[in-house]
């Protein structure tokens, strides 16, 4: 029996792209602490809010480990500009919508990287994250109101390499 | 008076033992030799698996029959029309996530066949037998109380095996491209898995990860983690035992004697 070869280390070219999504993923723990510290949500809601702020932070600090010193360890600030805007305000179904569009945006970010990156290690280890993304948009979906087709699709774009900055 | 004192015979008895010992373990001329390891009672032939190889289109044909474990489940879920009163919703949602699974695994087999594989249109035997065939068995038992309940809990399970699985196997396709495709799959996976746990747990407390302070076991969570696990799943359902505990099985992604080499057909 030929079983597969072990798991491979991550390239130059892969470090660029894990420092890409370090840079994406801190932006989305900092867009959550911004929800969480919204007076439009309760209690129970801010804890649920927080632990996905954690994941996120997790996450970051995760591809950190992989992309070594090309991480730059800031949130990236293309991915702040989109997003913060639309947490303001007391309409907390409008804030879980743009928190799901942002959720959506990373997971098709992490699905463009599954397929770019050449090293096995940093394909698994984004690719945990897409699925823990993945739950985290169908959540926000069904406790926004929306339809089981929105918890269940995703329609967002990847963000562009050149956004991380 | 006797020749040999105690001491003596015991000692010439010990060297007779080893001698008799060694010469049972040794050849002996008109008995054939076997390759078992010796032993009392007639033991089978060892047979080893055929020389085989874990390549892409063996994981991916793997991943093609649990997409059809998967439409068998919610298949069966249907047919026994077990989601009426509080399950009824539970209807829809199972029809839509049978659904996916039947897309997922078209675009599976595409693949499969575009690598010049052979396409594998149903579901894994081997977790059949030993997951999904007990299991359900345990919900349709007469004596179980909550048969539509049970039903969910084995398709959030199975959404979960199905989602570690595409994970899983990032790190053993050798194509960048069918890892793309693979999660691209995986996170729908993970949704259904999502869906299903706000069914079983719903509303914020059913987000993330807790304990059932009774029991000590974790309570079913849409998000539990910060990143996806890759461990075992247990499936509690079925009725009451003896005891008054409920059968659990333990689900776990496919490994070297579950996956579906070339020889392994659908019967």
């Amino acid at each position: 029996m030929t079983q597969p070869t072990a798991i491979t280390p991550a390239t130059k070219a892969d470090r660029e792209l894990l420092g890409f999504a370090n840079a994406a993923e801190f932006a989305a723990r900092d867009l959550y602490a911004i929800a969480a510290a919204s007076a439009a949500f309760s209690d129970d809601e801010k804890t649920v809010l927080t632990g996905f702020h954690d994941h996120h932070r997790a996450a970051a600090q995760a591809l950190a480990g992989m992309a070594g010193s090309i991480a730059t360890n800031e949130p990236a600030a293309a991915v702040l500009d989109i997003f913060r805007s639309r947490l303001n305000g007391s309409n907390k179904n409008a804030i879980l919508e743009a928190l799901r569009e942002l959720e959506n945006t990373l997971a098709a970010t992490h699905l463009s990287l599954v397929g770019a990156l050449e090293g096995t290690g940093g394909a698994a280890l984004v690719a945990s994250i897409l699925n823990v993304e993945a739950r985290q948009s169908a959540t926000l979906a069904l406790l926004g109101g929306r339809s089981l087709n929105d918890a269940l699709t995703n329609g967002a774009a990847p963000l562009s390499l050149g956004a991380g900055s | 008076m006797n020749r040999y004192s105690r001491r003596s015979v015991l000692r010439l008895g010990g060297v007779s033992a080893a001698g008799i010992l060694l010469a049972a373990c040794g050849k002996q001329t008109g008995v054939e030799e076997s390759k078992n390891v010796r032993s009392v009672g007639v033991v089978p032939e060892a047979e080893g698996l055929s020389n085989v190889e874990v390549t892409d289109i063996v994981l991916l044909r793997t991943a093609a029959s649990l997409e059809y474990n998967a439409i068998d489940t919610y298949d069966a879920a249907l047919g026994l029309g077990v989601f009426t009163g509080a399950f009824a919703a539970a209807s829809d949602i199972a029809q839509r996530l049978r659904d996916d699974h039947r897309g997922h695994a078209a675009a599976i087999n595409g693949l499969i066949s575009q690598l010049g594989g052979e396409p594998f249109t149903c579901g894994n035997p081997r977790l059949n037998e030993i997951y999904i065939a007990p299991a359900l068995a345990l919900i349709t038992d007469a004596d179980n109380e909550n048969p539509a309940l049970d039903v969910v809990v084995l398709a959030h399970a199975l959404e979960n095996l199905a989602a570690q699985t595409y994970q899983g196997v990032v790190t053993l396709l050798t194509d960048q491209a069918l890892r793309q495709a693979a999660m691209t799959i995986g996170q729908d996976e993970a949704r259904h898995a999502a869906v299903l746990a706000q069914a079983l747990n719903p509303g914020l407390a059913g987000v993330l990860a807790s304990v059932n302070a009774t029991t000590g076991k974790p309570n079913v969570a849409a998000v539990p983690g910060a990143f996806g696990p890759l461990t075992p799943i247990s499936v509690t359902v079925g009725p009451l035992n003896s005891d008054g505990t409920r059968s659990t099985l333990i689900l776990e992604t496919p490994s070297l004697n579950s996956l579906v080499y070339p020889d392994v057909t659908c019967a």
